[in-house]
Parts: C-alpha cells; structure tokens; sequence
C-alpha cells in the first residue's frame, strides 16, 4: 500500500532518492504573488530611502543632514521628494487593493492565513534550534516545518499588523485627516510602524539573500518553483501534504479511469442522445 | 543679505485692525483666523492715572526660531534674509509647530489644513512693495525694511530710538518685530502678553523619548544578529548544499 510509503517523520534519503527529488519541482508561488512581491520590494526600497530623508528635524531624524542633502537633490526640492514619497504610497496602496478584492478568496483566506501566521509547538522549538544552529551551538535537526516555518511566520504576523497602520497614517497625514492632533500621532505611529517591519525585513533580506540553506526559497520568489528535496529538508509537513495530496488525487483518477473502463466494456457503443 | 525687521510704533497705533483687515484681504486668510492680531492691554494703575496700550502681535521672525527644529518634515525653514518661512508643498499640518511658537503667531489655515502664518509678505517684498499691513496702516505706525542697511527707518528706529522686542527673561528667542512707545507702556505690553514657553506636542514627545530609542534599538539589534550570523557562517565556510 502506497499509505506505508509516505513518512510521518522525515527519514535519512539514499543518494538517488535525493537526486530525485532534487530534480522534481514543486510550485510554491504563484505569479502573482512574485509580482506582487517584487512590486512591494522596490516600494519599500524607494519609501524606505525617501522616507528617511523626510524625517529632517533634528528632534526626530535618524540619519545625518548629509544623506537628507543628497537623497533632497535628486528630486530638486523637499516639496518634489515629499509628493514621490506620497505618490508611490498612493500607488501601494491602491495595488494591495486590488490584490485584496480580486484576490482575497485565494490568498486572503482564513484557512490560507492560518497556515501563514499561527504557531504550533514546532514553530516554537524550531525557532529556538534556529537561532542555535546559525550561532553553531547545537548539531541538533530543526523540527518538522509547513509551508512557511516559524520565522517567515514571525514575520507576517509583523507584516500583517503593521501595513494597515502604514496605510491608514499615510493617508491621514497626505491628506491631513481629522485633526492636527491625529496627523501629530499619525507620524509617529507611521515611523514606528515602519521600524518594526525594517526589524524583521533585515532578518528576511539575510535569509533570502546571503544565508545558503535558503538559495531554493530566494529562486522560488523568481520561478515559483522550489525543488522537493528542499521542501523535503525544511518544510517536512508541506511535502507530506503535497505527497498525501499527490496520491488522492492519483486514486481519484484511478477510480475515475477503472469506472469508465466497466463502462466502456458493458456498453461499448452508446446509445446517440435522442435515441 | 539683508536682514528684514518691522517696528510698530504703539505711540501712533489707534488699535483699528486695519493691518489685520489688509493682510486677511491680501493671503485670503479664512474668517476666525488671522496672521496679526491687535490687542489691547488691561488698564492699569489707579484713577485718575490709568494706562493701557495697543500692541499688534504676529511672526516674530525669530532670530532663534522655536519652530524650526520641531518641524518633522522641514517644511519651515529660516532664510537667509531673516524670514522664518512655510514651505506649504511640504508641511503635513501635523501642528508640532503650532504648539512650538511662544507667540502663538501659527494656525491651521482650513482651507489647506496646513500651517500659515506670517511671512512679511515675500511676495510683495519680492515685487518691491512693501507688506500690506504696513501700507495699509491708517495711522502710520508700521515700519519694515533692512536692519543691515544703516541708512533705513527701522535701523535708526532700533539702534537709535531703542525700540523694543517682547521678549521674556526667560524667553527670549530675538524676535525681529521690534515696538516703540514709552517704556511703561511696553513693560506693559511684556506683562500682558508674554511670551511662552515653547511647547513640544505629546506626539513629539514619544516620538523622540520612546519610540526613536526603541526603533533604533530593534532595528540595530536585528542587524547586529545577522552580522554575527553572517560572520559564524563566514567561520563555517563554504560548504556544498545538495538542495
């Protein structure tokens, strides 16, 4: 029986299983979420940079009057930068709503957001043999992952709480809602806001880009497609999924294909309609 | 670079609003607010030697402006000329200002909901002419020019006739609004209408005592991780990753 065949647990693969599934290629984005993901990447490139330079009071700002001096003069004046700043926001905006009314059923799901956000107790362990293992404390495995592990889960938690309060100050402080007094907090909550997404995003540029266990995931962000012995290694309980998976649909079509062949025998030239 | 500064004679002020009236007209300030405000002080002394004086507040034009630095975009920014000025294209009217000025010379404007205030008229003074509330002035008690240039009516007025700024022994930001007229009468004008201590808003307040600490203490604590991380892996070596 092929239900032997799939591991609860992930079991030491032969050099030829590994091979294999090296070769196999298993869809993990789908094209609109590498474009929606690369759009959102240059956004906060360019926000991130000209936000910075907004930032000019010497009560508040974070970096020094030379990076404001030299960001400003690439648009010509403060006015120019600040209305790019807005206009590019705008246009964020805009984009993840039309991503979220046409695509809120297949990406914003409850069932879909609970894979993407809850932690489970091997989310909490793994977190922990993580950050020993990249510190060379323990030799210890991680513990079995879905198709997005405790840290990437960390992080859109992060994400998904902060962007509406990126969005909703943007647009309180464009185009200076309410009161004064909201437009006041707005700017704070905005920079705070953004500070604990830079937080976590610097953890997500080192992973996606420098840390080499992770090459398939940056690639996937470009193909869609990671391979399976990389979905195998650290998302154990994605692959028994897409496995489990695989074979009911397998046996569905075997069904399928037995029950027209009966057919098929006991009737071999059906009746026209109408007949 | 000049250096521009207006005196108002309180001896000649009638306390008419003319100047108010002239400089609503002219920036299309919306009623309930105003760039210059006439007061007048409360009586004092005993009868029959009671005393009182008009005094005409607006942009001091600060030689230390207060602000300038709670700005969190630059939007207002002090020129060359001495003219502490409101770049509207970039100010969000977040009010931080508002709450700075120990004049209360700023207001929301709301037609904009942004800053507005008093500028000397740079555009007039651009043209040449002079600002509206001084050639509007019935009684003539208005003057504007360059304090640099030793030749004009407001250089003699301050440097030999001693007029006055409103300034606080605590407060005293160098206002660029200077005010003749007897010296009770001005002490009076201090008294009545001092001014205050700049204020920076509750916002601004957290902004710069808890949550730039924390942001900065996140993000650098974040980064510093992964330059360990990057540098244990560097330790490691390359190593072949079949996947």
């Amino acid at each position: 029986m092929r239900t032997d065949a799939i591991p609860t647990q992930p079991v030491p693969l032969t050099a030829d299983e590994a091979e294999a599934m090296l070769q196999r290629q298993v869809k993990k984005h789908h094209v609109a979420i590498i474009l929606l993901h690369w759009f959102n990447a240059y956004v906060w490139l360019f926000e991130l940079v000209t936000g910075l330079a907004i930032i000019s009071s010497p009560l508040f700002r974070v970096v020094p009057g030379w990076y404001i001096t030299i960001v400003e003069g690439f648009f010509g004046s403060r006015a120019n930068m600040l209305t790019a700043h807005i206009v590019v926001g705008l246009a964020w905006i805009f984009v993840f709503l039309v991503y979220g009314i046409f695509g809120h059923r297949t990406y914003l799901a409850g069932e879909i957001l609970r894979k993407e956000i809850v932690l489970d107790r091997d989310d909490v362990r793994w977190l922990i043999v993580r950050v020993k293992t990249i510190l060379g404390l323990t030799r210890e495995p991680l513990p079995p992952q879905g198709n997005y592990n405790a840290g990437q889960k960390l992080f859109a938690v992060s994400v998904y709480m902060m962007i509406p309060v990126i969005m909703l100050t943007g647009l309180v402080m464009t185009f200076r809602l309410f009161s004064p007094q909201v437009v006041g907090w707005a700017v704070v909550l905005h920079f705070a806001a953004v500070g604990g997404v830079v937080a976590g995003l610097i953890i997500h540029f080192y992973m996606g880009t420098v840390f080499p266990e992770e090459k398939p995931a940056f690639f996937s962000m470009i193909t869609g497609n990671v391979n399976e012995l990389h979905v195998y290694r650290h998302h154990f309980k994605w692959w028994r999924d897409v496995k489990l998976a695989e074979r009911e649909w397998a046996r569905t079509r075997e069904g399928v294909v037995s029950e027209l062949e009966a057919t098929t025998a006991s009737d071999p030239k059906p009746a026209p309609p109408g007949a | 670079m000049a250096r521009y500064a207006m005196v108002t004679d309180l001896r000649k002020c009638v306390a008419c609003h003319a100047c108010t009236a002239a400089c609503n007209v002219a920036w299309g300030v919306p009623p309930g607010h105003a760039r210059t405000h006439v007061h007048v002080t409360p009586l004092a002394g005993t009868f029959p030697n009671l005393s009182s004086s008009p005094y005409v507040a607006q942009c001091n034009h600060c030689e230390h402006p207060p602000c300038v630095e709670p700005c969190p975009s630059g939007a207002t920014s002090q020129d060359a000329d001495g003219v502490v000025r409101v770049d509207k294209g970039v100010c969000i009217g977040c009010g931080f200002c508002v709450a700075a000025c120990p004049y209360e010379a700023r207001f929301i404007n709301p037609a904009d909901r942004k800053v507005d205030k008093c500028d000397f008229c740079s555009p007039r003074i651009a043209r040449g002419e002079l600002p509206a509330c001084v050639t509007t002035c019935t009684a003539n008690a208005k003057h504007f020019g360059d304090l640099e240039d030793s030749s004009s009516e407001v250089h003699r007025m301050v440097f030999a006739e001693g007029a006055r700024r409103v300034e606080s022994a605590t407060i005293a930001v160098a206002p660029n609004v200077y005010y003749l007229g007897k010296p009770e009468h001005l002490d009076l004008v201090v008294a009545s209408f001092p001014p205050r201590p700049p204020r920076l808003l509750a916002a601004g307040r957290t902004w710069r005592s808890l949550v730039r600490p924390l942001v900065l203490a996140a993000v650098g604590a974040t980064f510093l991780g992964q330059a360990i991380a990057f540098f244990v892996q560097l330790g490691k070596g390359e190593k072949d990753f079949e996947d």
